[in-house]
């Protein structure tokens, strides 16, 4: 309906334009345009401007909300306004029991587990504990160490390592003279037994006594000494020395 | 004066009405989806070919028939560090790696109608809820599961292997003699360079080199390699702190009241940091610990 109200007034207006071009206005005027029909799309006139000499107006104060609103009308509010809008509580629930408050140090309770069965005694440890047993091993010592095998291994203990369970100490000797090294672990069950055949005559200042890998340091071979030891000790204990095993 | 027209009226009345594509119901796709959808080719149909297979579930059925998805969850553990067990009988030193499970719990589970495939998501540790996000408070709250320090999830093959949610998995869930997969960060080495992060031999000392002598050298042929860089040049970067699995690793011990797992060897990380295990992959599955549904022991 519109359509056809638009195109015959500009039907008529443009056959009178044809009709008269001399005369500058129309001499009938369209009945109207679609764009009164829309809204307006120019913005209307900023009518009220501020300028420094307008009087300073105070903000509207704000509204309180009715109290004891009934619930239906809280619907009608934003969220944040609702007089029972709260955060909403997330429940906390306390932990479990830990198994890290029960066994603080785990290495430690698998390693006292271990020596529980290779070191009931605590015998060996305190042997080679050279920190804290002062009748323990020391660098320099002479040891024979006897394996589950039957084979004995003898030598100058170069170093011990303390390491738990993997505490092991270094022993050098020479086996037709050739320079032998041999590091054992203390609580290896391949150990049968370990004995200290000579005591260092003075106490070593070095923890590790690599130096006597040096030819001019070097003990060469604790055969003799050993030798010595084994013929004392059978003497002794009226044992023959083959069967000898001690500590 | 011609009048001028906006809009014409049957295009005024096309914007007022819904567009057609709008009309229709089209539903989102979730997951993952391919960028290049297998197209129907007119050299490529003849009676004899096989159906392509490029769906999330045809993914998941594949996986089945391959195997490879554990029965049951594994867990979350800490490294301890490293000690040694001696065999009383042949006296062997056997290297082993300590771990311990902390307050490990199934937090909730991933089911095939829902996500597209099965997994058991597992809590381990305890974190200050003031010092978790909201979502992650709301995610426990609802499971009914205190804050954890870590979440992961564990991929299994049906819903057998779906544990009860709020169920603490101690270190008895593995048995002495089984066989587990260690999924951990390596320790990050930083910024390194290309000798120690790849293994290059580095330039000459001396011999007129100036400057460059743990440097890479040059990155690529000249104008007749196409003056490039191919991708994948090794260089320098960021080395370690990625994740690795170490398989087939021997459990040697299982102390469940204090929460420890003994593995033999290696684990890759340092001290304290987290660990993933599950039954290994590449062994038969340990039997006799899949659940039977409905039961509700562990």
């Amino acid at each position: 309906m519109v359509k056809s109200f638009f195109w015959a007034s500009s039907a008529r207006h443009s056959t009178t334009a044809a009709a008269s071009m001399a005369v500058s206005l129309p001499m009938v005027r369209p009945l109207g345009y679609l764009k009164a029909m829309t809204p307006r799309l120019v913005p209307p006139q900023i009518c009220w401007r501020r300028h420094l000499s307008t009087i300073y107006s105070q903000k509207p104060e704000r509204v309180p909300l009715p109290a004891n609103l009934p619930k239906e009308f809280y619907s009608q509010l934003p969220e944040r306004l609702r007089p029972d809008n709260e955060p909403r509580k997330i429940d906390v629930i306390p932990p479990p029991p830990s198994a890290c408050s029960v066994c603080k140090d785990p290495v430690a309770t698998v390693t006292a587990s271990q020596l529980a069965i290779l070191d009931p005694t605590g015998e060996r440890k305190a042997l080679f504990d050279y920190r804290r047993n002062p009748r323990s091993v020391k660098a320099g010592d002479i040891l024979r160490v006897t394996f589950k095998s039957g084979d004995p291994f003898s030598g100058v203990c170069l170093g011990i390592r303390l390491r738990g369970i993997d505490t092991s100490f270094l022993l050098r000797n020479q086996l037709t003279r050739v320079g032998v090294e041999m590091w054992i672990k203390v609580f290896s069950p391949n150990v049968g037994s370990v004995e200290i055949v000579q005591r260092t005559e003075k106490r070593k200042r070095r923890a590790r006594l690599y130096y006597m890998r040096k030819p001019e340091h070097d003990m060469g071979s604790v055969e003799n000494i050993v030798q010595n030891y084994l013929r004392q000790k059978s003497a002794l204990t009226g044992q023959p020395i083959s069967k000898s095993r001690g500590r | 004066m011609p009048p001028r027209i906006l809009l014409d009226l049957p295009q005024l009345c096309r914007l007022c009405r819904p567009s057609p594509c709008l009309t229709n119901n089209i539903q989102r796709a979730f997951g993952i989806k391919s960028l290049n959808p297998p197209k129907p080719n007119r050299f490529n149909v003849s009676p004899g070919l096989p159906v392509l297979k490029s769906t999330q579930q045809d993914a998941l059925e594949r996986k089945i028939k391959a195997d490879t998805l554990p029965l049951r969850t594994g867990v979350l553990a800490i490294k301890k560090g490293m000690t040694a067990i001696f065999d009383q009988d042949s006296g062997k030193r056997t290297p082993c790696t300590v771990l311990q499970l902390d307050r490990v719990q199934v937090v909730s589970h991933k089911t095939r109608d829902k996500h597209g495939y099965f997994a058991v998501q597992v809590g381990s540790g305890w974190r200050h809820p003031r010092r978790l996000t909201k979502a992650l408070l709301g995610h426990f709250a609802v499971n009914g599961i205190s804050s954890k320090r870590h979440v992961h999830e564990f991929r299994v093959r049906d819903e057998r292997g779906l544990l009860g949610v709020g169920e603490i998995i101690n270190a008895n869930w593995f048995q002495e003699g089984q066989y587990v997969d260690a999924r951990s960060n390596t320790r990050g080495m930083g910024f390194a360079g290309v000798i120690k992060r790849h293994g290059f031999h580095g330039q000459d000392r001396s011999h007129g080199v100036s400057l460059t002598h743990r440097s890479l050298g040059s990155a690529g042929p000249s104008q007749g390699g196409g003056s490039r860089v191919y991708p994948g040049k090794k260089m320098a970067g960021n080395m370690g702190n990625i994740q690795n699995k170490l398989q087939n690793l021997k459990v040697l011990k299982v102390d469940a009241p204090n929460g420890i797992l003994v593995v033999k060897g290696s684990v890759s990380g340092p001290k304290g940091c987290l660990v993933k295990i599950q039954d290994a992959i590449k062994k038969p599955w340990p039997e006799g610990t899949l659940r039977q549904p409905g039961s509700s022991t562990v």
